[in-house]
C-alpha cells in the first residue's frame, strides 16, 4: 500500500540512485584510472631506463669497438694488453690529429674509464690508457 | 479467464451507497454522474490523436476552474469522449469509506455499455439502463413492470482503467516523476559511459606495461630491475661525469693554449695548460671559472693547472 502510494516518488528516487551509483562508479574509474596511470607511466619510465642503460653498458659489441682503438693508430705507436674485458693500452709519439681521434673514439666507447693520462713531449702526445668493460 | 492476474473485485460506487470498509485492494465503477460523455465520428486514427482534441469538444459542458482529465476510445465508427474530475472522484470515494490506497483502479459504466442489456439497480430508487448505447441513470419508479435482473460482477471489469496515481498523497505526479526519472536515467548513462571509458583506459595503460615485459621477459622481476639500475646507474653516471670533464677541458684549448697534460682516474682529474701570454691566461682562467672549475696560474710561467675531483 505504501509502496502503490508513493510510487512516483519511488520511480524518481530509484532513478536517482541509479544516477549516483553511476556518478561514484565514474569517480572511482577516473581516481583508480589517475592512480593506476601514475603507476604504469613509473613502470614504464623504469622499465625504458632500465632498457636503456642495460643496452649501453651491456653491450656484446663493446670488445670489437675497443679493440678497434689498436688498429686507428699506427701499429709501431701502441702497445696493447688486454685480458678478461680490461683493456690496458700505451700510445707514443702522437700526433695532434691522431690524440683527437683516439680521444674522441674513446670518449664515445661504453667502457669504464680506469685511467687516462695525456703528455705532451715537445710536439708529439704520450697517452696511457685503461678501461674495462 | 483472466490471462492479466488482476483478480481484485470491481465495486460498483454511487452516491446513494452506503459506507464501505475495505480490507483489500478493489477496483471500481463509477456511474455517469461522474463523468461527461461526448460520441463523434471524426476521421481520426489514433486515440492519441482523439485525445489531444478531447477538451476542446467539452468546452461549455464542463465546469470552468477545474481539472479534467479524459479517456477516449473508438466504438464502431464512433470516438466516444469521456471527460472525468479526479478530484471529485477521490473526495466522493473517501466520503464512502475508500481508502484511496485500496482503490486500484477506476471504470466508468460507459466502459461496460454492452453489459447492459437489462437495467441494474443501484439502490432502491435509481438504475442504470442503457439508452441507445449509453447508460445512464434513471428513477427506479421508470423501471416499474420491469424486471431488473442484472447482477453487478467482475465480469462488467472492462480492459482499460485509470490508476489513481499521484492523485492522492504523492508531491509528484506520475508525469513529473517520469521526466524527473527520465532526466536521472539519461546523466546516470552518461555517468556510466564515461566511468566506462576511464576503464578501459586503465586496462590500456596496463596493456602497454605487460608489452614491454613480454619483450624483455628478464626484466620481469621488480628485484632485477631495482638491481640493473642500481648497477648501471652509478657507472653511468660516474662515467658521463669523465666524458664531461674531458669535453669540458678540451673546450678551453684555443689559438694559444696548449695541453701539456692530463691525467684522469676513477676519482680526480687534472689538467695543465701551457698559454703564449698574460693574456691568454686570464682568458682561460675566465673560461674555468664560468665551468665553475678550480684554475691555479703558475708562479713565474704563463702555465695553468686546473685540477678537482670527480
Amino acid at each position: 500500500m505504501i509502496a502503490k502510494r508513493y510510487q512516483n516518488e519511488l520511480i524518481v528516487l530509484i532513478a536517482f540512485v541509479l544516477m549516483l551509483g553511476s556518478y561514484l562508479y565514474k569517480n572511482v574509474q577516473i581516481s583508480s584510472q589517475s592512480q593506476t596511470s601514475a603507476k604504469a607511466s613509473s613502470s614504464v619510465s623504469e622499465l625504458k631506463e632500465v632498457i636503456a642503460l642495460q643496452k649501453i653498458w651491456s653491450d656484446k659489441k663493446t670488445t670489437k669497438k675497443v679493440n678497434k682503438l689498436q688498429t686507428i693508430i699506427p701499429e709501431n705507436k701502441v702497445k696493447w694488453s688486454s685480458k678478461n674485458k680490461k683493456v690496458t693500452a700505451s700510445y707514443k709519439g702522437l700526433s695532434s690529429s691522431e690524440l683527437n681521434n683516439l680521444v674522441t673514439k674513446i670518449l664515445n666507447l661504453p667502457v669504464e674509464i680506469q685511467k687516462l693520462k695525456i703528455q705532451k713531449l715537445a710536439s708529439s702526445y704520450d697517452v696511457e690508457f685503461k678501461c674495462k668493460w | 479467464m483472466n490471462f492479466m492476474g488482476n483478480t481484485k473485485e470491481l465495486v460498483l460506487a454511487y452516491p446513494s451507497m452506503k459506507q464501505v470498509t475495505l480490507s483489500k485492494s478493489v477496483n471500481v465503477m463509477l456511474p455517469p454522474q461522474f463523468y461527461t460523455l461526448k460520441k463523434e465520428a471524426l476521421p481520426l486514427r489514433y486515440a492519441y490523436q482523439a485525445k489531444k482534441i478531447a477538451p476542446s469538444l467539452f468546452d461549455g459542458l464542463l465546469e470552468e476552474g477545474k481539472h479534467y482529465d479524459y479517456m477516449v476510445w473508438r466504438e464502431g465508427e464512433q470516438w466516444v469522449f469521456l471527460a472525468y474530475n479526479m478530484e471529485m472522484i477521490t473526495e466522493f470515494l473517501k466520503s464512502k469509506g475508500f481508502n484511496l490506497e485500496s482503490v486500484a483502479k477506476i471504470f466508468f459504466v460507459q466502459q461496460a455499455v454492452t453489459k447492459f442489456d437489462t437495467p441494474l439497480l443501484l439502490g432502491e430508487s435509481e438504475a442504470l439502463v442503457s439508452l441507445d448505447d449509453t447508460v445512464a441513470v434513471v428513477p427506479g419508479k421508470a423501471l416499474a413492470g420491469e424486471e431488473a435482473t442484472l447482477a453487478f460482477d467482475n465480469s462488467f471489469m472492462p480492459k482499460k482503467g485509470v490508476v489513481l496515481q499521484g492523485a492522492y498523497g504523492s508531491v509528484v505526479s506520475m508525469k513529473q516523476a517520469l521526466t524527473l526519472a527520465a532526466i536521472f536515467m539519461l546523466f546516470a548513462l552518461m555517468f556510466f559511459v564515461e566511468g566506462w571509458r576511464y576503464n578501459s583506459n586503465t586496462q590500456a595503460d596496463e596493456a602497454k606495461m605487460q608489452e614491454l615485459l613480454e619483450a624483455y621477459p628478464s626484466l620481469q622481476s621488480r628485484y632485477t630491475r631495482e638491481s640493473i639500475v642500481n648497477k648501471y646507474k652509478t657507472i653511468d653516471s660516474s662515467e658521463r661525469k669523465k666524458r664531461d670533464m674531458i669535453k669540458a677541458l678540451s673546450g678551453m684549448i684555443f689559438k694559444g693554449v696548449t695541453l701539456t697534460s692530463l691525467e684522469m682516474n676513477e676519482k680526480k682529474y687534472s689538467a695543465q695548460f701551457s698559454c703564449k701570454d698574460e693574456k691568454v691566461v686570464k682568458r682561460v682562467k675566465a673560461l674555468a671559472e664560468k665551468k665553475q672549475l678550480k684554475a691555479i696560474a703558475a708562479a713565474g710561467s704563463n702555465d695553468v693547472k686546473i685540477e678537482g675531483v670527480l
